[in-house]
């Protein structure tokens, strides 16, 4: 007997185990917004239940008021808690002497990032002057795209999902998956751990965006004007650059820097055109070569960027000429960039020159000749100026008409013997308007009047719809 | 997380008194805020501290936890006894680091008192690529300066 009775009890424990339990583990699993409404129902019920025992009188229910209003404090507390998380707990922790479990639950709020934007465009180019040897300034997208399907065209330019972890408060991931043209090309366009320090010191690993101009690394539709990257931002600093690499960022007093170890450009990719086709982007990337990439920037007065950067290293990723030579192909892009805002102004200006080495054996190994070198120097700059009509007006709504003037060369220089292409000289004046409606949402529509040396700029009007979430 | 409340108070507050204080709004000023600041007041509890100093008061200060992008921060404002923002400490970020604007960023609001145009884009300017982050900063300050005005007084406190 007594045997089954202890058998009894122990079939019963769990059970009973699972129903003491089950209050506690329903509690964790609720989402902290519910808890917080559960906690602010309490403190309601309490209040009901003072004002009663008040406007009743009663000498007796002293000590059970008291309790009561001791209990309203814990509640108040509790949600405090809750609001503010763990920085909340810390403050338990140090004052009451809790052990890392007490706080346990407030030390769970690990994060899961999801975020996205998107841009949709209508393109209009001016097929009249878009004869010649492909000489139009084609945007970063219309680039591929254009020269298939050619003239107008409309396009989900991209989809792009952000996700992010944080695994605590010293490391994270961050990553972009990019979806271009409606799924026609998939990219991830970084994806990195960061080991956080200090403010002034951290390291960051996997594959980078390069910290170069004001758009490889903030190119968000809402970020910059135009439906069009600045096409400066696209050749020579060539948007959106990723490659695989480590380093070292942090901010001391107004200055932020990052500096980077990375695989090289690959120069196999150069044309007349500028650098573009030498991203690798982490895609079993060659790394024969590495460079040296760092920027450092002024923010110490609100509304002021003022910096620059500098990406150096050779490009030749054991390319050799004919007579087995090897090929370094020293690749050096530095720029400089300005922005400020002040109320609804927005100025913005970039300046970069980028030099090559080696570039005639690299055009002989290419099978390049006559104007189609490869530019020993590139250079140019941009100045771009809006003004938000319903700045302070209207919370997050914005109307920003805009002007911007490029000026770049793709050919500044060739080597001897190589002759310079007109159609890589080029003059960019864009004229359009940023609505938003919201800010996380814009229309942008402008004109792009695009000239080169050649005559054979293709003229450009824009319709973009973007989002950002 | 950047530091704990306790930090935060001691750091704006070195060498101070400090009360917890809860206020359990009632729904007509919790519209009220609403119309003082522009902003949402998604919560009638709010706590704050009150700071004083050998009795003579050295300000308040508010925790407002609001969200960013699709995750929370927690900043610390502090208010004046004359009612104008003094400090602000950013609590925790949950979003990117790269959302956070600089330290100088947050001393434009040091001053600053709940008026038109304690703005982005007015007397407040934007950063570039924190836009979200810059936007729920000042509709946060605009928030705890009309909380403050509704339950301490502008001029208190």
């Amino acid at each position: 007997m007594a045997f089954s009775c202890r058998r009894f009890w122990t079939a019963l424990l769990p059970v009973v185990l699972a129903l003491a339990l089950a209050p506690a583990a329903f509690a964790q699993s609720s989402s902290t917004d519910e808890r917080v409404r559960d906690l602010e129902q309490q403190v309601e019920q309490l209040k009901a239940e003072i004002a009663a025992m008040k406007s009743g009188g009663g000498n007796a229910e002293a000590d059970r008021l008291a309790e009561l209003e001791r209990r309203l404090e814990v509640l108040a507390v509790e949600i405090e808690k809750l609001k503010i998380g763990e920085a909340a707990a810390a403050a338990d922790q140090s004052e009451q002497g809790f052990g890392p479990a007490a706080s346990k639950i407030y030390r769970t709020e690990r994060g899961l990032s999801v975020g996205g934007y998107g841009e949709v465009i209508y393109q209009q180019i001016d097929e009249g002057e878009e004869e010649g040897e492909g000489a139009a300034a084609k945007s970063e997208e219309g680039e591929e795209e254009e020269e298939e399907e050619g003239g107008d065209h409309f396009d989900l330019r991209r989809a792009v999902i952000y996700v992010g972890y944080k695994f605590n408060d010293r490391i994270l991931f961050n990553s972009e998956v990019e979806f271009e043209h409606a799924g026609e090309e998939v990219e991830v366009e970084f994806a990195y751990l960061d080991f956080l320090w200090r403010p002034q010191l951290n390291f960051r690993a996997g594959l980078l965006l390069m910290p170069v101009g004001f758009l490889n690394e903030l190119h968000e539709p809402t970020v910059f004007l135009g439906a069009n990257r600045p096409d400066l931002e696209q050749r020579i600093l060539p948007t959106t650059w990723e490659e695989g690499g480590f380093g070292l960022f942090g901010a001391a007093g107004p200055f932020t820097y990052r500096t980077y170890i990375v695989n090289g450009l690959d120069a196999e990719g150069f044309t007349d055109d500028g650098l573009r086709g030498g991203r690798q982007g982490g895609s079993e990337a060659k790394a024969e070569d590495l460079a040296w990439v760092g920027r450092l920037d002024y923010t110490g007065l609100p509304g002021l960027l003022a910096g620059g950067s500098v990406y150096t290293g050779k490009s030749g990723q054991g390319l050799e000429t004919a007579s087995g030579r090897q090929l370094g192909v020293r690749t050096t892009i530095a720029e400089g960039h300005l922005e400020w805002r002040w109320r609804g102004l927005e100025f913005r200006t970039l300046g970069v020159r980028a030099e090559l080495d080696d570039v005639a054996e690299l055009n002989e190994v290419l099978g390049l000749a006559g104007d189609e070198s490869i530019g020993e120097k590139l250079k140019g700059f941009y100045l771009q100026l809006g003004y938000d009509l319903l700045a302070g007006r209207a919370a997050g709504k914005a109307l920003i008409p805009f002007a911007r003037w490029e000026s770049f060369n793709t050919q500044d220089a060739v080597p001897a013997g190589f002759s310079v292409n007109p159609d890589t000289d080029f003059e960019i004046l864009t004229l359009g308007v940023s609505y938003k409606p919201i800010e996380q949402l814009v229309l942008k529509v402008d004109y792009q009047n695009v000239d080169n040396e050649a005559g054979t700029g293709a003229d450009r009007f824009n319709v973009l719809l973007g989002y950002v979430f | 997380m950047f530091l704990t409340v306790d930090e935060a108070l001691k750091l704006a507050f070195p060498g101070c008194e400090v009360a917890r204080r809860a206020a359990f709004l009632k729904p007509e000023q919790v519209q009220r805020a609403r119309e003082l600041s522009g902003a949402e007041v998604p919560s009638a509890l709010v706590n704050y501290y009150v700071a004083s100093r050998g009795g003579q008061p050295a300000g308040t200060a508010w925790f407002d936890t609001h969200r960013v992008r699709t995750l929370p921060e927690t900043l610390m404002i502090v208010v004046d006894p004359q009612g104008r923002v003094g400090r602000i400490e950013v609590i925790s970020f949950r979003e990117p680091e790269d959302y956070l604007p600089r330290g100088a960023w947050y001393e434009q609001f040091r001053g600053k008192a709940l008026d038109p145009g304690l703005q982005l884009k007015r007397d407040i300017r934007p950063v570039t690529g924190a836009t979200l982050t810059a936007r729920a900063t000042t509709d946060a300050v605009r928030r705890v300066l009309a909380l403050h005005q509704i339950l301490i007084g502008a001029g208190k406190p």
